[in-house]
């Protein structure tokens, strides 16, 4: 049951990073090779932003 | 045979009998009050089965779906946009994008005709219909390295399918933009408590914007939680402002003054930088819709209330107020989003299959995604219908067909058979924190009112309706507005995309000018639509909800035919029934309801009729606006079918020459190489 109650758990978080883009931040460090800095955050957000506001949101 | 087997046999055949146990109950129940639990059941053991045996029927015969097989996400991995993800984050990810406020207010409108043929619909038509389309849909574009539904269109298609769905939807967002801000003006009009409440979320979302970008970068959640219990504070703090005499005037708005303040703000949210104002409201409303569409499911399986609305009502027979029609076929183009949705095609070929790991995740992310979708749906649909009959149709029905006063309100209705009182009303507008409840059309008002009581039964009593009520009504309005800027923006974008097909320069989104043009023009095309619907006296939903439901059902029957022609050019004939049944529905069901709206000689119903009663009437300052919006109505739907008639024409030739064997079945699928990647994800 604890086993079962941890995987329901890790789900959500993991679908909380996904959905704040923590999951995407992450992803983005690695393919440049960089380290959390606001800096990088910043661009982060300005590259992410210019795909994701292209994408549909259903009715 | 294994024990295991057999009793996985014992255990499905109990789920389909209960299935088929409480779908009887619900379709033979008349003249009491039913309990929703028969609902939940029917559609969870319906979902189940639907799960279990249909849609691992299409992944492994039809699909032939091979997990060995590397996805889009492990071919083409760059960090970005392809990534193999976990399945149920996808699936989370998924379920986020396609779940907006359509599967909420559609069956509530639908409620007309009482809860069976809605609800039927909903369960059957998801099962059947929607969940395939998405899952094959899903499935073409996993094939095709993750490829847009107008990609794939040009090339199974040809160049003019391509074309014609790119059009359809642009067309189709512009219509459901001016739909959806058409609910919240419905909403939010005359009522200071919602208006603040809503006008507060746009300081909030922008504080989010600057917390987020500059003080503490990265820290999503956190901001999220700070932005949540903001517009929490704002639901307390309207109640404050709707009883202050001197603040509530400034908060308290005819429609036409909403819809105004909309389309500037839509233009704004366009324009301005994602960071500072759409992205923040896009986590904050994310977040919410998942929390309270958790919270409804918890109390509506845990008070079971009773429906009081009847299996149908008189209105099946086209005379309903709140929507003009029959049942067949207005009832399958009300309830659009929860039972079959074209604008799920454009998720399920946008950033879904970029993230599948594995093609077998498709069953669960495509297909389980739309169910729980449909599930939301029955869920507003039972918090509709356990309002009393009177309330729900004197919340919800427009002062043009039920009278504008009170008390020919309440007369009117009660003469219908559903009997409500002027006092009743006024009781429960108090209780609700507004000043009047009559003529609130759009969905919104009737299904956070269903909502509330739910809320309210749990724990706190009636003081804590008004609460709940606009607690309701924000989160409605939240992720509306949500939906409007991103998808005035996506609207913009995929105007500068035609635009620059021509004039390349047009094509730059950082080109400021064409950014404020196109911007403006997409603003001003939702914008016309909304303010026709403001002046309606019939209140707009009668004329926009319609055309609407057509539209995103023509484009459900584009991506249908996008996908049979995929399965055309997989098997022959074989399989084309998976997704040529659910098209041969919804072309029927589309084209009858596409020409009654343009030809039939009732004026309620028919937009030319209605032109020629209006020019014939007395000519008053607004006459000439309404004859020329009900030709522009007529014009719009022709416009949709032929459009969609033009597709089907493409792909029907397509069939018959792979078919006949004069055409040869060329595929764009992507060839076979092998994963990679580990068993875990």
């Amino acid at each position: 049951m604890s086993a079962f109650l941890r995987a329901v758990a890790q789900v959500i978080s993991g679908v909380v990073a996904e959905l704040s883009d923590q999951n995407a931040y992450q992803r983005h460090l690695a393919a440049h090779g960089t380290v959390h800095s606001p800096q990088e955050w910043r661009r982060f957000q300005d590259e992410h932003a210019a795909a994701s506001s292209r994408r549909p949101k259903c009715c | 045979m294994a024990m295991g087997k057999i009793l996985g046999r014992i255990l499905w055949a109990a789920i389909a009998l209960a299935a088929a146990f409480s779908m009887g109950a619900v379709a033979q129940s008349r003249g009491e009050p039913v309990n929703s639990t028969w609902l939940v059941i029917a559609s969870v053991c319906t979902y189940l089965v639907g799960y279990r045996f249909y849609a691992r029927f299409v992944a492994a015969r039809v699909m032939a779906l091979d997990d060995k097989r590397a996805t889009p996400a492990e071919r083409l991995r760059d960090g970005h946009d392809f990534e193999p993800t976990n399945k149920w984050i996808v699936f989370g990810h998924h379920f986020a994008a396609i779940a907006g406020p359509g599967p909420l207010v559609g069956p509530t409108l639908a409620a007309q005709f009482g809860y069976l043929p809605g609800f039927l619909w909903i369960v059957i038509g998801a099962t059947l219909g929607g969940a395939v389309q998405d899952f094959v849909i899903l499935f073409g574009s996993i094939r095709r390295d993750g490829k847009s539904l107008g990609q794939i269109a040009r090339e199974e298609v040809g160049k003019v399918g391509g074309f014609t769905a790119l059009v359809t939807v642009l067309l189709i967002m512009i219509i459901l933009l001016a739909v959806i801000g058409l609910v919240v003006v419905n909403a939010l009009k005359g009522s200071p408590w919602g208006t603040f409440t809503i006008v507060a979320t746009m300081p909030i979302a922008v504080f989010m914007g600057l917390y987020l970008r500059y003080w503490r970068p990265g820290k999503v959640v956190e901001t999220s939680i700070i932005g949540f219990a903001l517009v929490m504070a704002s639901v307390f703090g309207g109640q404050a402002v709707a009883q202050s005499a001197s603040l509530a005037p400034w908060f308290t708005y005819s429609g036409v003054a909403l819809a105004s303040g909309l389309i500037v703000y839509g233009f704004f949210s366009s324009a301005l930088p994602v960071w500072l104002l759409l992205a923040p409201r896009g986590y904050l409303s994310t977040f919410v819709k998942l929390g309270v569409v958790v919270l409804l499911a918890v109390g509506i399986l845990f008070l079971r209330p009773e429906l009081k609305l009847p299996a149908f009502t008189r209105f099946v027979d086209g005379t309903g107020p709140i929507f003009a029609g029959k049942i067949f076929p207005f009832c399958f183009i009300t309830i659009a989003c929860g039972a079959v949705s074209g604008f799920h095609s454009l998720i399920s070929s946008g950033t879904t299959p970029k993230l599948l790991a594995r093609e077998r995740h498709a069953v669960a992310v495509g297909y389980g995604s739309m169910l729980l979708e449909s599930f939301v749906a029955v869920m507003a649909l039972i918090a509709a219908a356990s309002l009393q009959p009177g309330v729900f149709f004197a919340v919800n029905s427009p002062a043009g067909i039920v009278g504008t006063t009170p008390a020919a309100a309440v007369a009117t209705i009660s003469n219908w058979g559903f009997p409500v009182t002027a006092a009743e009303m006024q009781t429960m507008a108090q209780d609700a924190g507004e000043q009047s409840l009559f003529y609130r059309t759009g969905g919104a008002p009737s299904l956070a009112l269903g909502m509330a009581q739910i809320f309210v039964s749990s724990g706190g009593g009636r003081a804590l309706l008004a609460f709940w009520y606009h607690f309701a009504i924000m989160f409605e309005a939240l992720f509306i507005l949500t939906t409007l800027d991103s998808g005035t923006r996506v609207g913009r974008f995929m105007l500068q995309d035609m635009l620059g097909q021509v004039w390349p320069k047009w094509g730059r989104t950082n080109w400021k000018p064409g950014m404020l043009i196109t911007s403006g023009v997409i603003v001003a095309a939702w914008g016309y639509f909304l303010y026709q619907g403001v002046i309606d006296p019939l209140g707009g939903i009668n004329t926009l909800w319609p055309l609407f439901g057509i539209a995103n059902q023509l484009l459900a029957a584009v991506a249908l035919c996008v996908g049979t022609t995929i399965l055309v050019k997989m098997h022959g004939a074989r399989y084309m029934w998976v997704t040529c049944v659910p098209l041969i529905w919804l072309v029927v069901v589309c084209f009858v309801a596409g020409w009654q709206k343009i030809f039939s000689p009732l004026p309620a119903l028919g937009f030319l009729a209605q032109a020629d009663q209006l020019a014939a009437g007395p000519q008053t300052s607004t006459t000439a606006t309404l004859v020329f919006n009900a030709r522009v109505d007529a014009a719009v739907t022709g416009i949709f079918l032929i459009l969609v008639a033009t597709i089907l024409i493409d792909s029907i030739r397509v069939w018959i020459g792979i078919l006949g064997g004069t055409r040869k079945a060329k595929t764009t699928e992507t060839p076979f190489v092998p994963t990679r990647l580990a068993e875990e994800l």
